[in-house]
């Protein structure tokens, strides 16, 4: 596979949200907004690429029976060192992302792919799986966010988008954790559909 | 035999490898993180300060700081520390301090300006770790209906106050007006209030 191919599995094929399901728990807390999806997704992506790039590199080095326990210590590394510089260095974007950073820690998708796809495959393939992947992953919070914002607050991005009288009476459940489930099975249902019908022509 | 002494070596320097990073990044984070939020404390005192007076700018104020007896916040605070402004020619002021309230899923921390009637004139959210989209938007204009509440008004509709809840928030909205109220009522009990804020 080529390395662009490998990036678009990410995106489309193999999307961690859509058809791996993986990484529920950050997908359903934090798409509340469009802005904390986008922030999270970045976040996510990060932490994804530097754990593919050492998982690939010591890919020989580490022993099979304790690789588990070294993915994780390095994945936790990472989310920990991430969280100190940006609370140091980028305060405002740490006020904002504060809550979901140790998130990451527990996202399967990190794991999921230093496990399915870093520790056999070369730096560079695991790198454009690391960035396709947490492209993936930030498209479909984004896509749920989307929904979530609108129905629950009337805005986009913090655009107001639906009107003053819809903000003063939202479709609060939107964005309440029920709204969260409701939505997400609405938007895989779709995936679904289009999948199946895309596969009888 | 050999093998697990193996894996364990393996193990211990994954380990002590990431905990040198660690620590090494750490003492170098940890004083930059310390002072930012020093300098946000006092940043939010100086803002809310402001509200204490129409004439006086908060950089012409001075303060003192006291500590209180009875501490509604034992919990997260050792002390409740008061910072007392005064202006430049006409004494004192109000007083500004930190209100701590169990939220929702954080301690939200709140400085809050008093003036000498014990009635607030300003205050502003300093840490929240809320639901976002939820109780997180005590931090936006949200707060500003503490300002004019009194130990007496200073709760909830729901609970016979005069502050709207946020909707869908209702702890985060009862823990920042109830941890206003109860420093209110801790310094309404020490005398600061009234005649006694002369002392």
């Amino acid at each position: 596979m080529s390395l662009a191919a490998v990036f678009t599995n990410g995106i489309y094929r193999e999307n961690p949200v859509f058809k791996l399901t993986l990484g529920m728990c950050p997908f359903l807390a934090v798409t509340t907004s469009v802005e904390n999806a986008l922030g999270m997704g970045a976040a996510s992506t990060f932490v994804l690429l530097c754990s593919n790039f050492l998982v690939s590199l010591f890919r020989n080095v580490i022993p099979n029976k304790v690789r588990i326990p070294c993915y994780i210590v390095i994945i936790a590394t990472f989310v920990t060192l991430v969280d100190m510089v940006m609370n140091a260095y980028v305060p405002a974007l740490h006020k904002s992302l504060g809550i979901f950073i140790p998130l990451i820690v527990v996202n399967c998708i990190i794991l999921g792919r230093a496990e399915g796809f870093a520790n056999k495959n070369p730096v560079m393939a695991s790198l454009a799986d690391g960035l396709g992947m947490g492209v993936g992953f930030t498209l479909a919070m984004v896509l749920l966010a989307t929904f979530r914002e609108l129905l629950g607050n009337g805005t986009w991005l913090n655009v107001n988008l639906l009107g003053q009288a819809f903000r003063n009476q939202p479709l609060l459940i939107a964005i309440l954790a029920p709204g969260a489930f409701i939505l997400m099975g609405f938007i895989m249902g779709t995936f679904n559909i289009l999948e199946s019908r895309g596969g009888e022509r | 035999m050999g093998e697990i002494l193996k894996l364990g070596f393996v193990l211990m320097a994954v380990a002590l490898l990431a905990a040198i990073a660690l620590g090494f990044v750490n003492s170098r984070t940890e004083p930059v993180i310390r002072e930012q939020q020093r300098q946000q404390r006092i940043e939010a005192m100086m803002q809310v300060a402001g509200s204490l007076s129409e004439t006086v700018p908060a950089e012409e104020m001075a303060y003192d700081t006291l500590d209180i007896g009875a501490n509604p916040y034992a919990a997260v605070d050792e002390s409740l520390t008061v910072a007392r402004f005064s202006g430049p020619a006409d004494g004192p002021l109000g007083y500004t301090f930190i209100a701590y309230g169990k939220g929702y899923s954080s301690t939200v921390q709140t400085m809050v300006a008093v003036d000498l009637s014990g009635t607030v004139t300003g205050a502003t959210i300093l840490f929240q770790q809320e639901t976002p989209g939820l109780g997180a938007k005590c931090e936006g204009g949200w707060v500003d209906q503490m300002i004019d509440k009194t130990a007496e008004s200073c709760s909830v509709v729901k609970d016979g106050g005069g502050v709207e809840s946020i909707t869908g928030a209702t702890i985060t909205s009862r823990a920042v007006s109830e941890s206003i109220r109860d420093g209110l009522e801790a310094m309404e009990s020490e005398g600061l209030f009234g005649e006694g804020g002369e002392r």
